[in-house]
């Protein structure tokens, strides 16, 4: 038995110390924790450790195999994300106990905090004591045992696994059902109490899924094929009257299945866009504009402020997260080989990591979502940066979703859910409600990775002004924004075009923010969001963004033709579909060179506009360089409009012209 | 988005040292702004005022904004007691007792000032930065008292200043202070409801709501516990905040349980903090007994319920 007093020691000296004792095989004891964060998470051996005191939040999170006992109390969200392996709490856990775990076993002889195992895939949660409201919150599998009382709303959206109470519960939470419990079954749960020493309860209340919040009817209709309802024909649905073509469509649907439309892409609906401003050219600049790949830096290093290695980038523009599940694996490891092809990233999107994409891809973002589907600690240590997943510009305020159709056996393998159910990311990380819980979660991510690599945020644009100062505070290497054209491989529709700001306003906003605190230069930019080409990708850098990031254009270089069913499944590209035939129509390596060379035009594209501003760094360009072109555009940017004459005659580019 | 800690004794002693500490201890929660009320012994009629000046003590303006706070305080027929200057902060004792309300606007709208604090037994210390940087500017801890609350800012909306950190005096009404930790959704419709019956807010910070609502149901006669409960129903998002007065500390939860609460009862203190490492910061190395309050729960302390633990 090796001592870890904590007295004086930083909490990344006691887990590097932890981590190097237990490769060594050593049994560790903890002294003096006083309910520190994040002790002993990002452990991967086979270790035994007894923490002597209470721990803080995230105790043993991001682990797998190991054996902790705590002698006294937990914070928030103990054994985050395990594998396997046995965590035993002597007192109390706070909320989130046992949150997104995979397997093994978390006890808890006294009390629990709200929201015991939520999304948890699989692993059991035994709790001698009582439990706050809500336990199995979304829990996709795996079992709760509570031998005393529970809060209201017990197995609230519960999609799988089973909730075992022994005593009152507050009420059972939608879509949650009590069962009967055989005798076998009753015997069963005594034995596992039995195991840890753990008086059992006479009798339990059993509670499961109910399956009615599982399914809910796709509008297959595609955009494109409109009925042809009388109604169409009527003088009153001319395209310039309220009541046109598309809103008397929306109208019919919705009468027909009862709720919001999903569906895929993005915002339709006319935003002031990139196409609104314009660059001040020099003229005697665009000649000669040869080579231009050869004579412009575009090379940019995101990430490293806080020690971890940067992503090296040799152009400005990097994958969009997409996951495995909304698109097939072909596309998913074409758009790995793709990166590897331009030099840039790619990610992981919510699905987990692909190992063939992992082996195809030089560097790869690692996205961690609220449902933590596919998340582990062993492909996150295989990642080059981390993105947390707060919201995106397509659904601010909401979670992934995937249709049943494209929840493959092996997709709900890797995800840890049924085959077959429309899956619904939760809205909110089960384990970040506030800023002040991101900056812990950030740090367990540091801990859990040893501060080796990057962390990031991807957000929505919403009220980004405000936003882009927390993620200064909560410690970030830079932050994904993706406004409001953003894509989606399914949304409510009422989400996608109403919710947000577009992306152009966005990245003013941001660094509108940034400058207000004087940290322009510290916190790295990525724009998304409806970036199309070069010439977008240039003046968002030109605005600001260090990098862009594309996902769409990226789909329809590597053959999407807009048919608007990614939402449905049936992609005859076989990209945005799980049907084997379909997904077989994809050659990796050319549909990777496709989107490789598509890549490699916008870099074109980039250099040619970063020389005809007489510069020769992407990182040069800056808002000088360009001009409104409509009013709007003017109010949004604040850029000059170009009309504006004393503008334009005090521009470089006049001045030259009339000299 | 913050931490917040309380924390009452049978018996005065240190509060404004343990806030210190245990402000310290959850600074990774808030590092924008720093802010304490405590609570000493009250004597009859002597109130404390503690105004922010919004300017160096030494400017010729904070002795032009002086001449007119003690100039309203005499014709409200006070008597000054004693003033000192602090850094940017005026603290005046006061023989009076009559309406505080009345007092405080007319020194806030007529001086162009801010009250702080005023009470029998409180005073609110804020200002910008870590516990320590308001340690070591205003000597928080050499405060005896028999409790206190206390808050780490992580802004999220509002501005970082003075104004808008916490503790929040409940406006005009002696004694009372909330922190508070989380988002208070319905503000604007609520705000406007306390304008009518008017009150007045200085920050569009949505915790200051907290505390004017607080201070307009305990005038309407009810009782802390009362009010504690119907806030859980009348206030909505998330939220754990504490509230002080002259008697104890209380607090409230949201029905989301949202925002992180641990209570620890132990002989002769009650604490209470968004996380357990602010209390072990009180009693380093040992093992305490502590408990998460339920969401949508309230209760109250007071110095007669502290007890004596063997």
């Amino acid at each position: 038995m090796v001592y870890i007093d904590c007295r004086n020691k930083s909490i990344t000296e006691i887990n590097r110390k932890i981590r190097s004792l237990a490769a060594g095989g050593e049994e560790i004891a903890i002294d003096n924790p006083d309910a520190r964060h994040l002790l002993c998470v990002g452990l991967l051996e086979t270790v035994k450790v007894t923490i002597r005191g209470s721990a803080g939040y995230f105790c043993a999170g991001l682990s797998d195999g190991l054996t902790i006992e705590v002698l006294n109390n937990v914070g928030w969200a103990v054994a985050d994300n395990l594998l396997t392996g046995t965590v035993i709490v002597h007192q109390n856990a706070g909320a989130m106990p046992g949150v997104a775990m995979r397997g093994g076993t978390l006890v808890i002889r006294g009390n629990m905090g709200s929201r015991a195992g939520q999304v948890m895939k699989d692993g059991l949660v035994l709790c001698a004591g009582h439990a706050s409201f809500m336990p199995g919150y979304m829990m996709m599998g795996g079992r709760i045992v509570i031998c005393g009382d529970c809060g209201a709303g017990v197995g609230q959206n519960i999609i799988n696994g089973e909730i075992y109470v022994g005593g009152h519960i507050g009420n059972l939470g939608d879509d949650a059902q009590i069962v009967d419990i055989s005798a076998k079954e009753n015997e069963e749960i005594r034995q596992m109490l039995d195991k840890y020493l753990i008086s059992a309860p006479t009798k339990f209340i059993k509670i499961t899924s109910a399956k009615k919040l599982h399914h809910y009817p796709t509008y297959e209709r595609s955009e494109k094929n409109d009925s042809s309802t009388p109604i169409l024909k009527s003088r009153l649905v001319s395209s310039d009257s309220i009541w046109n073509k598309r809103v008397v469509n929306d109208i019919i649907t919705k009468a027909e299945i009862g709720r919001y439309r999903v569906r895929g892409y993005g915002a339709f609906r006319e935003l002031p866009s990139f196409d609104d401003i314009g660059f001040r050219f020099d003229p005697s600049m665009l000649e000669g504009l040869s080579n231009v790949r050869k004579r412009v830096n575009l090379t940019t290093a995101l990430g490293g402020k806080f020690g971890g290695k940067p992503l090296k980038l040799s152009i400005p523009i990097i994958i969009a997260a997409m996951s495995y599940g909304a698109l097939s694996k072909n596309f998913k490891i074409a758009l790995a080989r793709a990166s590897t092809l331009a030099g840039t990233a790619t990610n992981t999107g919510e699905g987990g990591m692909l190992p063939e994409e992992r082996a195809a891809a030089s560097q790869i973002i690692y996205q961690c979502l609220s449902g933590r589907f596919g998340f582990n600690p062993h492909d996150m240590l295989k990642a080059d940066a981390i993105e947390i997943y707060i919201s995106q510009g397509a659904k601010p305020g909401l979670g992934g979703q995937l249709m049943g159709k494209k929840i493959t056996p092996e997709i709900a393998r890797i995800r840890g859910i049924p085959p077959g159910i429309d899956l619904r990311s939760p809205s909110r990380h089960p384990d970040v409600l506030g800023a002040d819980d991101l900056v812990i979660k950030i740090e367990e991510f540091r801990e859990a990775t040893d501060w080796k690599i990057p962390i990031s945020l991807k957000i929505g644009a919403g009220r980004l002004k405000d936003d882009i100062k927390i993620c200064v505070k909560d410690k970030l290497d830079f932050v994904e924004i993706d406004g409001m054209q953003g894509g989606t491989g399914a949304s409510p529709e009422v989400v996608t075009e109403n919710v947000g700001i577009p992306t152009l306003a966005a990245i003013v906003q941001a660094i509108d923010g940034l400058r207000e605190i004087d940290q322009e230069d510290e916190l790295q930019i990525i724009l998304m969001g409806g970036i199309r080409d070069g010439i977008d990708a240039a003046k968002a850098i030109a605005l600001g963004a260090r990098a862009v990031a594309v996902g769409t254009s990226l789909m329809i270089a590597g053959g999407c033709t807009v048919c608007m069913r990614c939402h449905i499944g049936d992609c005859l590209q076989g990209i945005a579909t799980q049907d084997s035939e379909l997904v077989e129509r994809i050659d990796i390596e050319k549909t990777g060179q496709r989107i490789a060379g598509f890549l490699e035009g916008m870099a074109t594209e980039i250099a040619s506009i970063t020389l005809a501003c007489g510069k020769n760094d992407i990182n040069q360009l800056d808002r000088s360089d360009l001009v409104a072109l409509t009013s709007q555009a003017s109010a949004i940017t604040g850029l000059p409009l170009i009309e504006k004459p004393d503008v334009v005659l005090s521009s470089r580019c006049m001045d030259e012209t009339l000299r | 988005m913050c931490g917040i800690a309380g924390v009452i004794l049978q018996e005065p002693g240190d509060i404004g040292r343990l806030l210190v500490n245990m402000l310290d201890g959850c600074q990774h929660r808030g590092p924008d702004s720093t802010g304490f009320a405590i609570y000493r012994t009250p004597k009859d009629h002597l109130l404390i005022l503690r105004i922010y000046l919004g300017c160096s003590a030494d400017s010729p303006k904070a002795k032009a904004i002086e001449d007119i706070v003690l100039e309203i305080i005499v014709r409200f027929g006070a008597k000054v007691l004693n003033k000192k200057f602090e850094q940017e902060h005026l603290r005046i004792e006061i023989d009076y007792s009559k309406d505080v309300k009345a007092l405080c606007y007319a020194i806030e709208n007529d001086a162009r000032v801010e009250i702080l604090s005023i009470g029998n037994s409180l005073e609110i210390i804020k200002g910008i930065g870590s516990a320590n940087d308001i340690e070591h500017t205003f000597k928080v801890s050499g405060y005896q008292g028999t409790h206190g609350i206390g808050h780490v800012r992580l802004a999220t909306e509002s501005k970082v200043d003075v104004s808008r950190s916490h503790p929040f005096w409940a406006y005009g009404f002696n004694d009372v202070a909330i922190v508070h930790n989380g988002q208070i959704t319905n503000y604007y419709k609520m705000k406007r409801r306390l304008i009518k019956h008017g009150y007045q807010f200085r920050t569009d910070n949505d915790s200051e709501l907290i505390a004017v609502y607080l201070a307009h149901n305990l005038a309407s006669g009810k009782k802390l516990e009362e009010v504690l409960e119907r806030s859980i129903y009348e206030l909505d998002g998330t939220f754990s905040f504490l509230v002080s007065t002259s008697k104890g500390i209380g607090f409230a939860k949201d029905r989301l349980g949202a925002k992180p609460m641990v209570v620890m009862e132990k002989d002769r203190i009650i604490a209470v903090a968004s996380e357990e490492v602010s209390l072990q910061r009180l009693f380093p190395g040992e093992q305490l007994s502590t408990y998460e309050p339920f969401p949508g729960t309230f209760k109250t302390w007071y110095t007669s319920t502290v007890v004596t633990k063997v």
